[in-house]
């Protein structure tokens, strides 16, 4: 993968990624990647924000 | 709803771990928390603050095939409002299933009215709005 990362516009395919996450449910470390949330026929929303232990 | 909320930060999947278990606001969290130490994630959704090593506060919503729907980037100190992320959410949905119309303004859930842009509807949005 080329290290130059192009940001993705209103309308474009979204690249796939993955994310290592935290899942408060099952207490545990896992993955989240774009290919399976369309897999499973899933909207994804994603939520950026600064950092732990600020307000949101 | 056919959705996967996920909150990502810069921060480590350890630290939303400690957060989580601080944070009393936290408590009800079920979404998983992403973690984009080297944002490149933030990078690809153009919400990387260079200077700061942050993300902004940026909203993204992907349909199931892979598409980027909705984008919405707020400064630092501006909290995001969740009614007005579920209205763009459902909006989303509606016209994923009726791509010929379109949901103004005012368009909260199924059932409000909707636009079908058209001739007869040139200089006329007022009427079809308020008819």
């Amino acid at each position: 993968m080329s290290d130059e990362i192009t940001t993705v516009k209103i309308g474009q395919q979204v690249p796939d990624f993955e994310l290592t996450v935290y899942e408060p449910e099952n207490h545990d470390f896992g993955k989240r990647n774009l290919s399976d949330l369309k897999k499973a026929g899933k909207w994804t929303i994603l939520f950026f924000y600064p950092a732990d232990f600020t307000f949101v | 709803m056919g959705a996967e909320l996920i909150t990502v930060s810069t921060d480590t999947e350890f630290v939303h771990l400690a957060w989580k278990r601080d944070e009393k606001e936290l408590a009800d969290v079920k979404y998983a928390m992403g973690a984009d130490p080297t944002g490149k994630i933030s990078r690809l959704f153009g919400v990387y603050d260079e200077g700061s090593g942050l993300a902004l506060r940026g909203t993204f919503i992907i349909s199931p095939d892979g598409t980027l729907f909705n984008s919405e980037v707020n400064f630092y100190n501006m909290g995001r409002n969740i009614d007005e992320l579920m209205r763009k959410f459902k909006a989303n949905l509606y016209l994923a299933r009726k791509a010929d119309e379109g949901c103004p303004s005012k368009w909260k859930d199924d059932g409000d009215k909707t636009l079908r842009p058209g001739p007869e509807m040139v200089g006329r949005v007022h009427e079809a709005l308020n008819d």
